[in-house]
């Protein structure tokens, strides 16, 4: 036990000293529209990026105003890589959480869309002995174990959400807000709704990352892996494949923010 | 690689399963009309896989079940009967695996034969539990949704005190069809959906998905390439044992090697993060080679592997150290050697209990068998053993990527460019790899036109499933926690 504890005193602190940091250069974020032009050619109809999405998340139908749904994106990464014209770059901010659906897609006219997170307070981690800001959420996994993993790793002493005031809770009757991640095939259906009205009202649904968002690579199949949405109303997405644990975090102080 | 398929007899397939050592490696079917029997022999290497069709006659959808003698089929056939209506009769625990109340009965995905005439299912929906009777035998259902933040799954235990008798699993409710889609799919988006069968497994998905692709579209895959991925396998490997020997301290609660491991598992992903540009390492393996980011940070991974050896050391010590925590795992949930083998066991835990079966020795993908590390087993099959399993493999996996770091060979990494490649018509290939839980293979048959018309996935998980129902037998319903996590076992990779 001495010995134990001798060695994570040896450790020191590893939580991180800054909040969302950008993610550093080699990373694959999230890509995003720029205000630029797209290249001539590409107007003219030879535009790669929509072509080698492998979620459809690239709406080309307009001329020069591309749409960029990452409600649907799985951040492969190759659109940002063939786009000749840097209008469609390489996201690397963390504070990716939005309150909309609609606020998920990225445009020409507003390529930065705005974070569902105010810079505040809230995005602090709380002070000891002050609670009333506190958010318990109920994890329902229906996917494929990445985004639970990231959860779990939001959770380790690097990013540490706690000190956010954020608890994982093993119920869903304490929960302030059900955490959905994965596509929601039929087979979780009984199961997600049951964990839902478990739960005591005002609550909130976050639907974290692509698949809970959209069904991602799994939807449009005959299981109906199409996203919380289709039977849940989500007031939190947070996009990406799997987010990145600070966009987690991110996701979950949006959500704390919404709490009344 | 390619496998040539033969066509035999049931009776020839009875004969061959009772007189040869092979295991299982798929049992399945094509679109409904015939079995589909992949034997693998791992002591002849590539030319100990084979392929045997066995055609059903016209109109009949059933076959003479082979459970009862060969244990190793109990899912398959159950799956086999749930995505093709394909009936075993005399099966001695027939229900269904992945489809439950939610679909209709007659509901059969994969099929495309027609059903026989006037058919109804033999049975229905619900999953019958096998009841247990006696005085003091009560029921304990657990899940779907755990308490945890893990993949959900339902156990039914029956006990006797606080001992569990029998451990029934009902599994399924990720199923998202994957198989189906994968044949809907376009052939270049095809990797990013075989990757998302299991993403914790995403590496080896992609491996496999890509050596069986290569082996239809007859690509060469460079020497560099073939070490970058297994540098990116044995990264996830390393992350993932890292993952369930912390996973493990959190049960015993051991808090404190807990959150180390939990630190350190961050530089395993880190160093997914360098080489790829993506802490799960997804879109790395491509059919063809590897996409390696322009400012990728291959150089940095060397200092990362001796930074994290040194690193490990010290909680893994405390660890298998700790008398509480060995307490805890020493001669709970034993599975004996004998019955892993006939269940067809793989990965770490079917080591653990002396199957000396790895596929990085066996059959050749990525830089294997060439650089594979020694085989690591234990015979006593307990929780310690399997957790000694992935120990040592953790220190065996940090040589490993030295040596492929080393070794590394100079030339060409691109993928291929889709628009040219061309699958063969009516051809089979497969793609087996040494996943962290150990084998896991992608079947893939192309059609007349060299389209992909069936995409089979056997995650290891699917094979190792009913071992953890055995091994928790007779042991305390205290135990089952710590148990199930020494199996480390994946519901979406066996769920599809
Ligand atoms: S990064 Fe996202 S939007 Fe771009 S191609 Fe990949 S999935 Fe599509």
């Amino acid at each position: 036990m001495l010995e134990l504890l001798g060695y994570l005193l040896k450790q020191g602190v590893a939580t991180s000293r800054e909040n969302f940091p950008d993610l550093p250069e080699h990373v694959r974020g999230l890509p995003i529209v720029t205000d630029k032009d797209c290249a001539e050619t590409c107007n003219q109809g030879t535009a790669l990026c929509a072509d080698l999405c492998p979620t459809q998340a690239i709406d080309l139908s307009e001329a020069n105003k591309p749409k960029l749904d990452l409600g649907k994106c799985i951040a492969c990464g190759l659109c940002t890589d063939v786009c000749p014209s840097g209008t469609l770059v390489n996201d690397r901010r963390t504070r990716t959480a939005r309150a909309s659906r609609e606020a998920l897609i990225s445009t020409r006219e507003s390529p930065a869309q705005t974070a569902a997170t105010k810079d505040s307070k809230e995005t602090k981690p709380a002070k000891a002995g002050l609670f009333k800001r506190s958010l318990a959420v109920r994890v329902v996994s229906t996917g494929c174990s990445a985004c639970d993993m990231e959860i779990g790793a939001s959770l380790n002493p690097i990013f540490d959400m706690e000190r956010f005031g954020v608890t994982v809770v093993a119920s869903p009757r304490y929960a302030d807000a059900l955490v959905v991640t994965g596509p929601v095939p039929l087979g979780m259906r009984a199961a997600l709704l049951s964990c839902y009205e478990a739960m005591s009202s005002p609550r909130l649904v976050v639907a974290l990352g692509t698949c809970a968002i959209s069904g991602g690579l799994h939807g449009g199949g005959y299981s109906q892996a199409d996203g919380v949405d289709k039977i849940l109303p989500v007031d939190i997405y947070i996009p990406g494949c799997p987010p990145h644990p600070w966009s987690i975090i991110d996701g979950m102080l949006a959500a704390k923010s919404l709490k009344t | 690689m390619k496998v040539d398929k033969e066509s035999i007899s049931l009776a020839d397939l009875k004969e061959i399963l009772g007189k040869e050592t092979h295991r299982i490696g798929h049992f399945t079917s094509l679109d409904g009309g015939q079995l589909l029997a992949l034997l693998l022999d791992p002591s002849q290497g590539d030319k100990g896989v084979k392929l045997y069709e066995i055609a059903l006659e016209n109109g009949i959808n059933s076959y003479p079940s082979l459970t009862i003698k060969h244990p190793q089929l109990h899912w398959f056939e159950r799956a086999l009967f749930d995505m093709f209506g394909i009936i075993p009769s005399g099966h001695p625990r027939l229900k269904h695996l992945y489809l439950h109340e939610p679909y209709e009965r007659n509901f059969f995905p994969l099929r495309r034969v027609p059903l026989p005439e006037n058919f109804n299912s033999p049975i229905d929906r619900r999953f019958h539990f096998l009841e247990v009777k006696g005085e003091g035998i009560y029921e304990l259902p657990v899940g779907p949704i755990h308490a945890g933040v893990i993949e959900p799954g339902h156990f039914r235990f029956s006990c006797l005190g606080e001992t569990i008798i029998n451990l029934e699993i009902q599994l399924g409710y990720l199923h998202r069809g994957v198989e189906k889609r994968l044949t809907e799919v376009p052939l270049k988006h095809m990797h990013f959906l075989a990757e998302a069968v299991a993403s914790d497994t995403s590496t080896a998905n992609a491996l496999a998905h890509a050596e069986a692709i290569e082996s239809l579209a007859e690509i060469e895959v460079s020497e560099r390439s073939k070490y970058l991925r297994s540098i990116a396998l044995e990264i996830e490997r390393l992350a993932m044992h890292i993952v369930d020997v912390g996973g493990m301290s959190t049960d015993i609660g051991l808090l404190g090697i807990a959150s180390a491991m939990g630190r350190l598992r961050g530089t395993a992903l880190g160093m997914g993060d360098l080489l790829t540009g993506s802490r799960f390492l997804r879109g790395f393996i491509v059919p063809g080679g590897v996409r390696l980011p322009v400012n990728n940070g291959l150089f940095k991974l060397k200092g990362q592997v001796a930074r994290l050896r040194h690193e490990l050391k010290e909680p893994i010590a405390m660890f298998l150290d700790n008398q509480m925590a060995l307490e805890r795992m020493r001669e709970v949930g034993v599975l004996k050697a004998s019955l892993a083998k006939e269940f067809g066991m793989v990965g770490p835990a079917g080591r653990a209990s002396g199957q000396d079966y790895d596929v990085r020795r066996a059959f050749s993908h990525a830089a294997y068998p060439n650089m594979a590390p020694p085989t690591v087993t234990a015979r006593e099959g307990d929780i310690l053993a399997r957790e000694m399993v992935r120990i040592k493999e953790i220190w065996s996996t940090l040589d490993t990527i030295d040596r492929l770091l080393d070794n590394l060979p100079e030339g060409e990494t691109t993928g291929a460019d889709f628009s040219k490649v061309r699958l063969k018509p009516d051809s089979f290939a497969v793609g087996i790899v040494e996943a962290f839980r150990g084998e896991l293979l992608h079947l893939v048959a192309t059609d007349k036109e060299g389209k992909v018309a069936r995409y089979a996935v056997k995650h290891p998980s699917f094979n190792n499933w009913t071992a953890l129902a055995i091994a928790i037998r007779n042991n305390l319903i205290a135990d089952f926690p710590l148990c199930n996590k020494s199996f480390s076992l994946s519901y979406s990779g066996n769920d599809l």
